[in-house]
Order: C-alpha cells, then sequence, then structure tokens
C-alpha cells in the first residue's frame, strides 16, 4: 500500500500518454476521412481528453506529470523547422520584404486589437497585458507577457487558446477569403496562430508551411526585443 | 581507412536511417537548450537549434539530407505536441462563464483582425511585386 503513490505516478503517466497519442490518432484518422473544421485533432482531441480527464477525476498537475514530456517535443519540432526553411530559401530571398512588411502589420494589429477588445469588454489591469503577447508561441509570449506586467502563466494559457481557435479560424479564412499565394497562406498562420498554425500550414503545402515556421519564429523575436519598448510605452497609457 | 572514407560511412549510414536523423534534430535541440540556459537568453532553445542547423544548411557543413526526413517526422505530427497543454483549461475554471467569454471574444476578434490583416498585407504586396516585376517586359 505505501508504495502506491509512486506507482500512481507511474501508471498514470503510462495512461494519460497512451490515452493522448490515441486519442490524437484517431482524431487523425477521422479528420482525414472527413475533413471537415470541426473535426480538426487540434478541435476533436483536446475536448475528448478533457471529458476522460473530468469523468476519472484527475487534475491537471496530475494529468501533465505524465505528459509533458509530449509538449517538450516542440523544442525538437523547432529545430525541424530549418529544413523546410532552407528548402524555400529562394522564395524567401526574393520576397524578404513583403514577408517583414506582413509581420509588422499583423504584430502591430494583433497589440492594438487585444487592448482595444479587452477595454471594450472591461478587462482591464494584469488581464489585459497578458492578453497582449497571445499570438507568439509560448516561450516568447511569456518572456513578454514577463516584461510588460502580465501573468505570463495566464498568458501561456491564451497562447495555447489562440493556437487551436486560430489554426481552425485560419482554415475557415482560407477558405472564404481571395487568398491565393502560398507566401500570404503561410504568413497569415504562421503570425496568426504560431507554432499550431504552423502545423496547419504544413497540411497545405511545404511552402506555406516553410514561410509560416519562418514567420513564426521572426515574430517571436522581433517582440522579444521589441518587448521592453512596449513597456515603457506602456507605463505612459 | 582514411578519415575521408569514414565521414562518407557515417553520412551514408546517416543519409538512410531515420532514427539517427531524429537524433540529430534532438542532439541540436538539447544543445540550443544548453546554451540558453547558460547564457540565460529570453529565447526557446530550439531556436537557437534551429539557427544553427540554418546556418550549417547554408554553409554545406550538413548535407539537407542528414536532416530531412528527421525534420519531417516532427513536423507531420506536430498538432499533438499542443495537445496536453490545452488541458491546462481544467486548471481555470474561472475562466468557465462570462470571464472566459469576454476573454474568448477578445481572443477570436483579435486572431481574425490578425490574420486578415496580414493575409491581405501579404498578398497585395505580392500581387503589387509581381505586377511591377512583369511590367518592364511588356
Amino acid at each position: 500500500m505505501l508504495r502506491l503513490p509512486l506507482n500512481d505516478a507511474v501508471v498514470g503517466a503510462l495512461f494519460w500518454s497512451t490515452v493522448t497519442i490515441a486519442l490524437y490518432v484517431v482524431a487523425k484518422r477521422l479528420y482525414q476521412r472527413w475533413p471537415r473544421w470541426w473535426l480538426m485533432p487540434l478541435a476533436v482531441a483536446p475536448v475528448a481528453l478533457i471529458a476522460a480527464a473530468l469523468a476519472l477525476h484527475t487534475s491537471y498537475h496530475d494529468y501533465i506529470r505524465g505528459t509533458h514530456w509530449i509538449v517538450s517535443l516542440l523544442g525538437p519540432a523547432t529545430v525541424a523547422f530549418a529544413v523546410p526553411i532552407y528548402e524555400q530559401r529562394a522564395l524567401i530571398r526574393r520576397q524578404w520584404w513583403v514577408l517583414a512588411a506582413g509581420m509588422l502589420a499583423g504584430s502591430i494589429t494583433s497589440m492594438i486589437t487585444a487592448w482595444a477588445l479587452a477595454t471594450t469588454l472591461g478587462l482591464n489591469g494584469a488581464l489585459r497585458l497578458s492578453l497582449l503577447p497571445r499570438s507568439m508561441s509560448t516561450p516568447f509570449a511569456m518572456a513578454v507577457s514577463d516584461e510588460i506586467g502580465g501573468v505570463p502563466e495566464l498568458t501561456a494559457v491564451f497562447v495555447i487558446a489562440t493556437g487551436v481557435l486560430g489554426a481552425i479560424m485560419g482554415e475557415i479564412m482560407l477558405a472564404r477569403f481571395p487568398i491565393r499565394s502560398a507566401l500570404a497562406k503561410g504568413a497569415l498562420l504562421g503570425v496568426g496562430a504560431h507554432g499550431a498554425g504552423t502545423a496547419k500550414a504544413h497540411e497545405i503545402g511545404r511552402e506555406e508551411g516553410s514561410v509560416a515556421g519562418l514567420v513564426m519564429v521572426l515574430v517571436g523575436l522581433f517582440n522579444v526585443l521589441l518587448a521592453p519598448l512596449l513597456a515603457m510605452g506602456l507605463r505612459l497609457v | 581507412m582514411t578519415l575521408r572514407s569514414i565521414r562518407l560511412r557515417v553520412q551514408r549510414l546517416v543519409h538512410r536511417s531515420l532514427v539517427l536523423q531524429v537524433g540529430l534534430v534532438f542532439a541540436f535541440w538539447f544543445a540550443g537548450q544548453k546554451a540558453v540556459d547558460l547564457a540565460g537568453l529570453p529565447v526557446p532553445g530550439g531556436v537557437i537549434g534551429m539557427l544553427v542547423v540554418l546556418v550549417l544548411l547554408a554553409s554545406r557543413r550538413i548535407s539537407v539530407f542528414s536532416m530531412r526526413r528527421g525534420a519531417q517526422w516532427f513536423i507531420a505530427d506536430m498538432v499533438l505536441f499542443f495537445v496536453p497543454a490545452c488541458l491546462a483549461l481544467l486548471d481555470h475554471r474561472e475562466l468557465i462563464g462570462l470571464l472566459g467569454l469576454k476573454i474568448l471574444v477578445v481572443v477570436l476578434g483579435g486572431t481574425a483582425a490578425v490574420m486578415g490583416v496580414t493575409g491581405l498585407t501579404v498578398d497585395l504586396c505580392y500581387r503589387w511585386r509581381s505586377h511591377h516585376a512583369a511590367a518592364p517586359a511588356e
């Protein structure tokens, strides 16, 4: 009986890792069979997992303790972006200023709309500041949030929400908007929905995917470098 | 066996093996993480690893075929790596209700605006450029 807690952690890790991967694989198959936006693995798998965790009375703490290794694979996945970016170097070199214009416009829009919408809805203080950097990938966003006076942990939740919802929205928007070039499709997904958007872009095509991966990393770097300036500006508001 | 022939053998082995390529991606990530920890940079280790790999690829110190399959392996199922993080919602029950609804509006509205502006800016610049690049030929 005394060894049960340790046992629990190991069994829990094995159980939840297996369930997470299995649900993802099932969701992926479903989506391949019926490609509707509401059947996207990024929508179906988390909803099914939350339902499972609630049914089995598992807390987030207990769940993530055993499955954190899956999230940390985002690190090597970022390294892997180097290959598609290198393979599309000719396109990127030719169109770098077009991409720069899109990244700048997107970053500014992101901050302004988050600030304006939050203010309109009566969300103030640290909560509003935590919402500002939500379009970047998590480590960048948390660094910026900390710098400008937000709550990094809360920002991390908003970043995930933005990625998941953004990847779904991006797919719907691309189907309805008159955006044709691979360059614009990739930039839209990479700037708007960071890694999740980049994963979506790779599903669409290699050019789209490499552009999304590149702009995601550049937007993150750009914002981290700009954060002290932004913090100064916010103190004046 | 000369040094050169050993190098060629290793290279051929890496080009053929998915496991070795995945290991290579991991190694660069690990090195990037260590560099970030040592220097205290506000940048994820993966980004440093990515920049290093890009420089090595561009300077032809490593061949793209040594990493291509390994990289594809990671990218193909990247969505899976986001799934566990979504369960953070379990810890933020306060977000279920009016407050969560407001935040949802900010996230959805803001993201739609960012995507619309970015996509249209890039698409318009791209069309304007290809139009002007084509003009002198006419």
